[in-house]
C-alpha cells in the first residue's frame, strides 16, 4: 500500500492575468520507506506538488486544488488547516535548499531542536530534548555534538548546517521527507556527502524521501525510482535504473543530455521548445 | 599570446584583528581567446581572485598584468572596457527598478560609445546576440525568467565589446536545460567575438566541456593547474580527485572514470 | 496605476484615500465652498458669537462669531502647505544623508550618522519649543523647527536600505563597468528605496500635522487671526464641556487628516511591496 498516493491532481492560480494553470492532473506513488524522485525544470510544478502535500497551498485563497492526494491512508482533502500544520514536522518533514538560511539565526540549534522535538511530545523536558537531540547529531557524523548544539546556526559551515537539517528533519522519526533541491546551494563534494547521508540516515529510519529536482544526475544514485514532469504533467516514470538505461520520452532525454558529462562529452544543443516534449507519459515496468 | 598574467598575488583580509590570506601567491597566465577555469569550494579563494582581477580592490601584493602592462589601482576607462563581468545570481545582477535595456547601456553610457540613437541599435543587437527579442529592453528584469536573466547579464557584458569576461559561477544557480542553453551560448560567443574567458566554478562537470585550461585552487593557494583533459585523465591532488569524483553522473563511461579516480585515490 | 488598484481593493486603504480626498479638497476649494469663506481672517461678528451647530453654521461658531467649518477648511490648508513643506525640505536632506553614509560607508558613514544621532537623540518637542523660545513664533519659524527635527528620520531609513543594496549585484556590475558614484548612488539605489520614501512621506503628512497643531496647542506655532487646528483646540479647551463645539469639531479634523494619512500610508506600503 501506499504511503502518499496522488490521483489526478491539477492546480490554478487566480491572478491579475487570469488562470494560470500549474498542474494537469498528475498521479504519483510513494510507498512506505521508498526513494522517489521528481524531477523537472523551475515553472514544471515539482515545488508546488511538494507544497500541496504540505498542505502549504490550501491555505491561498488564489490557489484551486482538484484531485485526490492520500497520507497513510488517510484522504487529505478533509484535512483542516490544523491538521496540516499537526502533520508538519511529525509525519511528514522538510529539507530545504539553503540549510543556513532555513534555520533561524537567532536561536541556537539545541533550542531549535526542542521546538520539533516538542511538536510530537509536548512534555519533553530540556533534558530529554538534549539527549533526543544529541543521538540524532550523533548519528550524523558530527564530530563535536555539545559544541554544535551550542551554536548559532552562522556560526557553523554549510555542511554542518546540512547534517543539523537532516538530523532535525528525522528526529521525529516521519514517515515521509520531502527534500526540496537539498545542497544545490552548497559546494559539489558537501552536496554528495548530505545525498549520501540522507540516503543512510532515511535507509535506517525506514523513511520515505520524495526529492526534488532539476538534475536527473543528481537523483541517479539516490531514488529507487523517478518521476520526470514537465509543464505540469508527468511525461515518465519509472525505478531508476530502466529510465537511465532506457529514457524514452524525448523530454527525459533533453533533461539527460544536458547534465554536463566528466568525460566531456560536449554541450549538447536543447531546444527551448519541441512537439515531442509534449508527447504522452511512458511508465516503465517495476518498481513498485 | 598572453592577455592576463597573475604575478605572485596575495591577498590579506584583516578580520576580527585577525590576518586571514585569502590568496597566497597565486601565478597563472591567461592566453588571448582561451577559457581558463578557475576551481575551487568556497572559502578556495576563486570569488577574490576575479575580485581582484576586475579591479574592485588591489592585491596585498603581487602585480596583474595585462597586456605586459601591470594594471594599475585606478584604472583608465579603456582598461575597465576591455575586463567585463558576468555574475552568479541573475536576482540580483540586474536592478528590478530599471528596465533590461537601462541595464545594458550603463556600460556604453560610461564609456560614452555611440550617440543616442546607436546605443539603442547597439542594446538591442547585443539582446540579440544572446538570443533574446531586442523589445525585451524595455521590460523590468522582474518579468524575465532566470535564465533569460542571466543572458542580459551576458549582454551588458557582451555589449561594450571587451576582450576579457569574468564569468563567476554563471550558471550555479540554473536549471541544467537552462545552464546547457548559457554554456552553449557562453562558447558560441567566444569563437564569434574572439573572447577570453576565465571562468569561476565549483563544478567540474562545467569545466569538462567549456574550459581549455584550468586552475585548481585550495585555501587560496594553486594546488594544480594545467589543460583540462590532462587533469581529468590524471588528476595529480586529492583535492582535484575528489572534485571530480563529487560531480553527479549520469551514464556508464562516467561511473567507469569515477571509479578509476576512487581506485587511484585509495 | 497597478498600485491605485490595490489600494482601491483593500477597504481600509480606500477609506484612508477617501479621507487624505475630503481634507485636500476641502483645503484646495476652501475659498470657493467654504460656508463664509472671509472667515478665515480677523472678522467679528459678536451678534452670532459661540453658537452651537445649527443649520446656518454647521460646526458653531466660536467666541468672536466666526463659523467654525470654515476656519477648519482654511486650517487645512495651513496643515497640508506645512506638511508639504517640511516634507519637500527633510526628505531630499535625509535621503542624500542616508544615500551617501549607505552606499559610502566607512568613515564617511560613521561622521554623518553620528550626526544623525545627535539630532535623534533630542526630544522633538522639547527642540522645537527651544527653537520658538529663541525666535519668533512664526509659521516660518514653526516649519523651521519641524523640518529639523523630520529629515533625520529619513537618512535612518534610507541608509539602511542602502547599506542593504550596496551588496547587490547590481551595484556591484556598475562598479565594475566604472560607473560614477552619483550614477550608482541616484539611477541605481535611489530608485530601489522610492517605495519606502514614498510611504513614509505619506505616513508622515499626519504626523506633522499633529506636531504642527501641538506646537499651536501651545501657542508656539501659526498665530492667531490665521485660523490653525491646533490652536482652535487650544482656544476652545477653556470653554469645555459648555461650548464643545469649539474644541470637538476641530479636534475630530485633526483625527481625520492624521488617520486618513496613515491608512493610505500603510496601504501604499502594501501596494509598493507587491509590486516589487
Amino acid at each position: 500500500m501506499s504511503l502518499l498516493s496522488i490521483r489526478d491532481l491539477s492546480l490554478s492560480f487566480r491572478g491579475i492575468h487570469g488562470v494560470t494553470e500549474v498542474l494537469h492532473g498528475i498521479a504519483l506513488d510513494i510507498a512506505p520507506g521508498e526513494k522517489v524522485a521528481l524531477v523537472g525544470e523551475s515553472g514544471s510544478g515539482k515545488s508546488v506538488t511538494a507544497r500541496i502535500v504540505l498542505g502549504l497551498l490550501q491555505e491561498l485563497a488564489a490557489a484551486r486544488i482538484d484531485g485526490e492526494v492520500r497520507f497513510g491512508g488517510e484522504d487529505m482533502r478533509g484535512f483542516s488547516r490544523q491538521q496540516f500544520a499537526a502533520n508538519r514536522g511529525t509525519e511528514i518533514s522538510m529539507i530545504f535548499q539553503d540549510p543556513t538560511s532555513s534555520l533561524n539565526p537567532t536561536f541556537i540549534i539545541e533550542r531549535q531542536f526542542a521546538e520539533v522535538i516538542r511538536r510530537r511530545n509536548p512534555g519533553a523536558s530540556r533534558e530529554d530534548c538534549l539527549r533526543i537531540a544529541g543521538e540524532a547529531l550523533a548519528e550524523t557524523a558530527i564530530p563535536d555534538v555539545e559544541r554544535v548544539l551550542a551554536s548559532y546556526p552562522f556560526q557553523l559551515s554549510g555542511g554542518m548546517n546540512q547534517r543539523v537539517m537532516i538530523a532535525m528533519a528525522l528526529v521525529n522519526k516521519p514517515k515521509l521527507l520531502i527534500a526540496d533541491e537539498p545542497g544545490t546551494a552548497l559546494d559539489v563534494t558537501v552536496q554528495a556527502q548530505t545525498l549520501q547521508l540522507m540516503r543512510q540516515l532515511t535507509d535506517e529510519h525506514q523513511a520515505a524521501v520524495f526529492f526534488i529536482s532539476h538534475n536527473l544526475g543528481v537523483v541517479r544514485e539516490f531514488a529507487d525510482r523517478v518521476y520526470v514532469i514537465y509543464r505540469g504533467r508527468i511525461v515518465e516514470d519509472g525505478p531508476t535504473e530502466a529510465i537511465f538505461a532506457d529514457p524514452r520520452h524525448a523530454y527525459t532525454r533533453a533533461l539527460m543530455a544536458a547534465v554536463p558529462r566528466i568525460t566531456g562529452m560536449g554541450l549538447p544543443d536543447i531546444p527551448e521548445r519541441s512537439d515531442s516534449f509534449d508527447a504522452p507519459q511512458i511508465s516503465h515496468e517495476g518498481g513498485s | 599570446m598572453t592577455l592576463l598574467a597573475l604575478k605572485n598575488v596575495t591577498k590579506t583580509f584583516r578580520v576580527n584583528q585577525r590576518e586571514v590570506h585569502a590568496v597566497r601567491d597565486v601565478s597563472f597566465d591567461v592566453r588571448e581567446g582561451e577559457c581558463l577555469a578557475i576551481v575551487g569550494e568556497s572559502g578556495s579563494g576563486k570569488t577574490t581572485l576575479a575580485n581582484m582581477i576586475l579591479g574592485l580592490f588591489g592585491a596585498t601584493s603581487g602585480e596583474i598584468h595585462f597586456r605586459d602592462s601591470a594594471l594599475p589601482a585606478r584604472r583608465p576607462t579603456e582598461l575597465r572596457r576591455q575586463i567585463q563581468f558576468v555574475q552568479q545570481n541573475p536576482l540580483s545582477a540586474l536592478n528590478a527598478k530599471r528596465s533590461v535595456g537601462a541595464s545594458v547601456r550603463l556600460g556604453l553610457e560610461t564609456y560614452r560609445i555611440g550617440e543616442r540613437a546607436a546605443r539603442k541599435a547597439a542594446v538591442e543587437a547585443a539582446l540579440e546576440a544572446v538570443g533574446l527579442e531586442p523589445e525585451l529592453a524595455r521590460r523590468p528584469p522582474g518579468a524575465l525568467s532566470g535564465g533569460q536573466r542571466q543572458r542580459v547579464g551576458i549582454a551588458r557584458a557582451l555589449a561594450v565589446e571587451p576582450s576579457l569576461v569574468v564569468l563567476d559561477e554563471p550558471t550555479s544557480a540554473l536549471d541544467v536545460l537552462v545552464q546547457a542553453r548559457v554554456l552553449r551560448l557562453l562558447n558560441e560567443l567566444r569563437a564569434a567575438k574572439k573572447l577570453t574567458y576565465v571562468f569561476i566554478t565549483h563544478d567540474l562537470a562545467v569545466v569538462r566541456n567549456i574550459a581549455d585550461r584550468c586552475v585548481v585552487l585550495k585555501e587560496g593557494q594553486i594546488v594544480e593547474m594545467g589543460e583540462t583533459t590532462a587533469i581529468f585523465d590524471d588528476p595529480q591532488h586529492d583535492y582535484t580527485r575528489n572534485l571530480i569524483r563529487a560531480v553527479p553522473v549520469v551514464d556508464q563511461t562516467e561511473v567507469q572514470l569515477r571509479d578509476k579516480l576512487g581506485r587511484a585515490n585509495d | 496605476m497597478r498600485a491605485l488598484r490595490i489600494i482601491v481593493r483593500n477597504p481600509m486603504s480606500l477609506l484612508g484615500l477617501i479621507l487624505v480626498g475630503i481634507v485636500v479638497l476641502s483645503a484646495l476649494l476652501a475659498p470657493w465652498i467654504a460656508p463664509y469663506p472671509d472667515h478665515n481672517g480677523a472678522v467679528v461678528d459678536f451678534l452670532n458669537n459661540n453658537r452651537a451647530p445649527s443649520l446656518k453654521n454647521l460646526m458653531g461658531t466660536d467666541l468672536v462669531g466666526r463659523d467654525i467649518l470654515s476656519r477648519i477648511m482654511y486650517g487645512y490648508q495651513i496643515s497640508l502647505v506645512l506638511g508639504v513643506i517640511v516634507l519637500a525640505i527633510a526628505t531630499p536632506i535625509g535621503t542624500l544623508f542616508g544615500l551617501i553614509a549607505g552606499y559610502r560607508g566607512g568613515w564617511v558613514e560613521i561622521v554623518l550618522m553620528r550626526i544623525v544621532d545627535i539630532f535623534l537623540s533630542i526630544p522633538p518637542l522639547v527642540l522645537a519649543i527651544a527653537m520658538m523660545g529663541v525666535l519668533e513664533p512664526t509659521l516660518t519659524n514653526a516649519m523651521l523647527a519641524v523640518t529639523l527635527m523630520w529629515w533625520p528620520w529619513y537618512a535612518r531609513l534610507v541608509y539602511s536600505i542602502a547599506r542593504g543594496e550596496r551588496e547587490e549585484g547590481y551595484v556591484v556590475a556598475a562598479e565594475v563597468i566604472g560607473a560614477s558614484t552619483w550614477h550608482i548612488i541616484f539611477r541605481e539605489i535611489l530608485p530601489n528605496c522610492l517605495p519606502a520614501i514614498i510611504t513614509k512621506m505619506t505616513l508622515d503628512m499626519g504626523f506633522v500635522i499633529i506636531i504642527a497643531s501641538s506646537l499651536s496647542f501651545l501657542g508656539l506655532g501659526v498665530q492667531p487671526p490665521t485660523p490653525d487646528l491646533g490652536s482652535m483646540v487650544a482656544e476652545g479647551a477653556r470653554y469645555l464641556p459648555d461650548s464643545w463645539w469649539l474644541t470637538v469639531f476641530p479636534g475630530l479634523s485633526i483625527l481625520v487628516a492624521v488617520f486618513g494619512f496613515n491608512l493610505l500610508g500603510d496601504g501604499l506600503r502594501e501596494a509598493l511591496e507587491v509590486q516589487s
